[in-house]
C-alpha cells in the first residue's frame, strides 16, 4: 500500500510545526522519519494517521484522500503503535487485543470466534501468548508494548505507522518489536531517534528539520556526519562494517567540535 | 511479585462460563429479591396473602372482592410493589449510569452525578419549592424541577467543555466542577433570600433521596426508560471500552469518540435525571457498584454493564427495605443509608491493596 503527502502544512497554537511536507512511501517499504526533537516527526505521523488534521495539503492513501475515508476505513488500512500507553483502566491482554478488531465491527456485531483467533495468532506473533489471561497494567512497558503491537497486528492492515513506541524500552525489546513489524513485509512509517536502529531497519529515510524535509534517501545516502552535523549539531563518524551495516559513532561536542 | 498478586486478585471470575452463570445468578436472585423484599414491611402481612393479592393483580386470579380492594391489596399493589419496582429501576439506571459517566471522563472517582447533574438537581428543586413556580407543575414539582435542572446543567456543561477546543474528558470534568459550584451558589442564594424554612426543609429532605413517591403512572415510563437505556450501553460496550483507551488511540482503531461521548452523556443524565425525578438523590451506588463489579469481572464492558444493572437493581431493592424497616414506625431516607453502607465498603476497597480502582499498582 502506498502513502503519500503533498505539500502537507499543520499548525499547532499558531505556530508552523509542518511547513510543507512531500513524501512518497511505496509499497512494503519500511521507511523512517529521523530528525531532532521538535522538527515535527510526531506531529507529521500524527497528521498521517489522522489524529491532528492538516491545515493545508493532502494525505492518500493509495492515491485516495485521506478525509474522503471514514477512520473505520483507515483503521482497516492502517495500523498505529504509539508511544507509551497509560491506561486508568484494568482490561486484560485478551480484551486489549481484540479492541484492534473493533474498525471491522458495528457497535451491535458480536466477537466472532474468528475474532478470537485473530487475537491469538497477534499474541503469538509478539510472543506473548501466555499472557493472554493477564491484566494489562500489570506487565511491564515492554511487554505492554507488545501487547499494543498485537492489537495494531490484529487490525490486519497493509500498513503501519510507529509513533516511536520503542522509546524508553530496553534495547532488547527495541529489536523484538522492530523485527516483528520488517517481517510483516508491508509498509511502515517508523519515527526514530536511533540512528543506528533507523539504518539498521530502514529502506528509505526522511530526515526532518524544523518542519521541512531536508534530506532523503537510502539510509547511505541520507545518514552522514554532515547530516548529523546539521540535525542534531553534534560530530560524529559514520562507518560500515562488512555486513554493509551502518554505524553512526558521536563525538563528544568538548574535546573535538571545539577544538578544532 | 506484587503485580503478580494483583494479577490473581483483580478479576478473578473473568472466564466466560463464569460470567454466564453469574449473569443466570444474579437475575434469579433480582426475582427472589422482589418476592421477598414484597413480604417485608411495617404491617405484618402473611406471605400467602401478599401473593394472592400479586397474583389477583397480575393475572385476575383469585377472589377479587378479598384481594382485588381493601386495606391488604392497597398496602401491597399501590405501595410495597411500586416502590420495590422503582428501587429496581433506580438502582439499575444509577450504577449503569455510574459505569457510563467513569468510562466519559476516564476517572475511576466519577458518579453519576459528577458532572454538576447533582447541583443541578439540587438547584432545579430548590427552584420549585421555593419560587414556586412548582405549583404550576402540578403533582411532583420537585421532581420535575430538579429533572430540569439536572438535565439542563449536564448540557450546558458540554456545551461549556466545547467552547474553544473539542471537548475531552478533563474539560467535561472542569466545566462540571464550575457549573457545580455556579448551581450551588444559586441554590444558597434562593435559599438565602427567600428565608423560607418549611421550604429548606422540603428540600433537604428530598435530596436525602427517598423510594417513597413510588407510583405505577411513574414506573410504566421510567422502568422501560431504564431498560432500554441499559440495553443502548449494552449495544456500546466496544466503545465504551474505547472510552478508557482515550481518543488519539480511537481514532487510529477506526472510532472518533467525540460525538459518542455526547451521546452516552445525554442518555445517561437522562438516567440519572429520571432517577432524580422519582426518587432524589441517591449517592455512593453509582459508584460503589461500577468497582465492585469491576473488581469482580475486569473492565470490559460487555460484561460490566450488564452486570452492574442487576447488581444495582439487587442492591437499591434491598438497601429500601433496610430503610423501611431500620427503626421501626418510621423510615430512613435511603441517601443516608446507602451512604452509611456505601461509604466503608468504598473504604474497604480503598485500603485492599489488591484493587487498583483499575489504575493498576499505583
Amino acid at each position: 500500500m502506498e502513502i503519500a503527502t503533498k505539500d502537507v502544512k499543520v499548525n499547532l497554537g499558531g505556530t508552523p510545526i509542518l511547513k510543507g511536507i512531500n513524501t512518497h512511501i511505496k509499497n512494503k517499504e519500511f521507511v523512517g522519519i529521523i530528525g531532532p526533537n521538535g522538527c515535527g516527526k510526531s506531529t507529521f505521523l500524527k497528521t498521517v494517521y489522522r489524529v491532528l488534521k492538516p491545515d493545508n495539503g493532502c494525505i492518500y492513501i493509495s492515491n485516495q484522500p485521506l478525509e474522503e475515508m471514514t477512520y473505520k476505513e483507515t483503521a482497516k488500512k492502517m495500523a498505529v503503535v504509539s508511544q507509551h500507553n497509560y491506561y486508568n483502566f484494568d482490561f486484560t491482554v485478551r480484551e486489549m487485543v481484540l479492541m484492534g478488531r473493533s474498525p471491522y465491527k458495528k457497535n451491535m456485531q458480536r466477537d466472532t470466534k474468528e475474532d478470537y483467533d485473530i487475537v491469538d495468532e497477534c499474541l503469538e506473533k509478539v510472543g506473548m501468548s501466555s499472557y493472554i489471561n493477564r491484566v494489562f497494567s500489570s506487565l511491564s512497558g515492554g511487554e505492554q508494548q507488545r501487547i499494543i503491537l498485537a492489537r495494531a497486528l490484529a487490525q490486519k492492515t497493509e500498513s503501519m505507522i510507529l509513533d516511536e513506541p520503542t522509546n524508553h524500552l530496553d534495547i532488547k525489546y527495541q529489536l523484538q518489536i522492530l523485527d516483528t513489524v520488517k517481517d510483516l513485509g508491508i509498509t511502515v512509517i517508523s519515527a526514530f531517534h536511533d540512528l543506528n536502529i533507523a539504518a539498521m531497519y530502514c529502506d528509505k529515510i526522511y530526515a526532518l528539520q524544523a518542519g521541512e524535509v531536508v534530506s532523503y534517501g537510502t539510509p547511505q545516502e541520507v545518514i552522514t556526519t554532515e547530516l548529523i552535523r546539521n540535525l542534531y549539531e553534534v560530530e560524529s563518524s559514520v562507518n560500515r562494517n562488512e555486513d554493509g551495516i551502518l554505524h553512526v559513532i558521536f563525538h563528544p561536542t568538548r574535546s573535538k567540535g571545539e577544538s578544532r | 511479585m506484587k503485580m503478580k498478586q494483583i494479577d490473581l486478585k483483580n478479576g478473578v471470575l473473568k472466564g466466560k462460563p463464569i460470567y454466564v452463570c453469574m449473569i443466570l445468578i444474579l437475575l434469579l436472585a433480582l426475582v427472589l429479591s422482589i418476592l421477598t423484599a414484597v413480604t417485608i414491611g411495617s404491617v405484618d402481612l402473611s406471605i400467602g396473602e401478599v401473593y394472592r393479592v400479586i397474583c389477583y393483580h397480575m393475572f385476575r386470579i383469585g377472589d377479587g372482592s378479598l384481594y382485588g380492594s381493601g386495606v391488604v391489596s392497597d398496602i401491597v399493589w399501590y405501595i410495597r410493589l411500586p416502590r420495590i419496582i422503582l428501587a429496581m429501576a433506580v438502582g439499575m439506571g444509577l450504577a449503569v449510569a455510574g459505569v457510563v459517566m467513569q468510562a466519559i471522563v476516564k476517572n475511576p472517582l466519577a458518579d453519576p452525578y459528577v458532572l454538576g447533574i447533582s447541583s443541578g438537581a439540587s438547584l432545579g428543586a430548590t427552584f420549585a419549592i421555593m419560587v414556586g413556580f412548582g405549583s404550576l407543575l402540578g403533582g411532583n414539582a420537585v421532581g420535575v424541577g430538579a429533572f430540569f435542572g439536572a438535565f439542563v446543567v449536564s448540557l450546558l456543561v458540554q456545551i461549556v467543555a466545547n467552547i474553544g477546543g473539542r471537548s475531552n474528558s478533563i474539560r467535561l470534568l472542569l466545566a462540571g466542577t464550575a457549573l457545580s459550584s455556579v448551581c450551588s451558589a444559586l441554590t444558597n442564594f434562593i435559599v438565602y433570600i427567600a428565608g423560607d424554612k418549611a421550604g429548606i426543609e422540603t428540600v433537604t429532605f428530598w435530596l436525602m433521596g427517598s423510594l417513597a413517591g413510588a407510583k405505577w403512572v411513574n414506573i410504566v415510563v421510567i422502568l422501560p426508560c431504564m431498560v432500554v437505556a441499559t440495553l443502548f450501553f449494552i449495544t456500546h460496550a466496544r466503545t465504551l471500552n474505547m472510552l478508557l483507551l482515550g481518543d488519539e488511540v480511537s481514532i487510529t482503531l477506526g472510532t472518533d469518540l467525540h460525538h459518542y461521548r455526547h451521546l452516552y452523556l445525554i442518555i445517561s443524565a437522562l438516567m440519572v435525571g429520571l432517577a432524580v425525578y422519582c426518587a432524589g438523590m441517591i449517592g455512593f451506588i453509582g459508584l460503589l457498584i461500577p468497582h465492585m463489579v469491576r473488581m469482580l469481572f475486569g473492565t470490559d464492558h460487555k460484561k460490566m454493564i450488564p452486570l452492574c444493572a442487576l447488581a444495582g437493581a439487587i442492591f437499591l431493592i434491598w438497601a429500601d427495605v433496610a430503610c423501611r424497616v431500620i427503626i421501626p414506625k418510621s423510615e430512613l431516607p435511603i441517601g443516608i443509608l446507602v451512604s452509611v453502607i456505601g461509604a466503608p465498603c468504598f473504604i474497604y476497597l480503598l485500603i485492599r491493596k489488591s484493587y487498583g480502582f483499575g489504575g493498576g499498582a499505583q
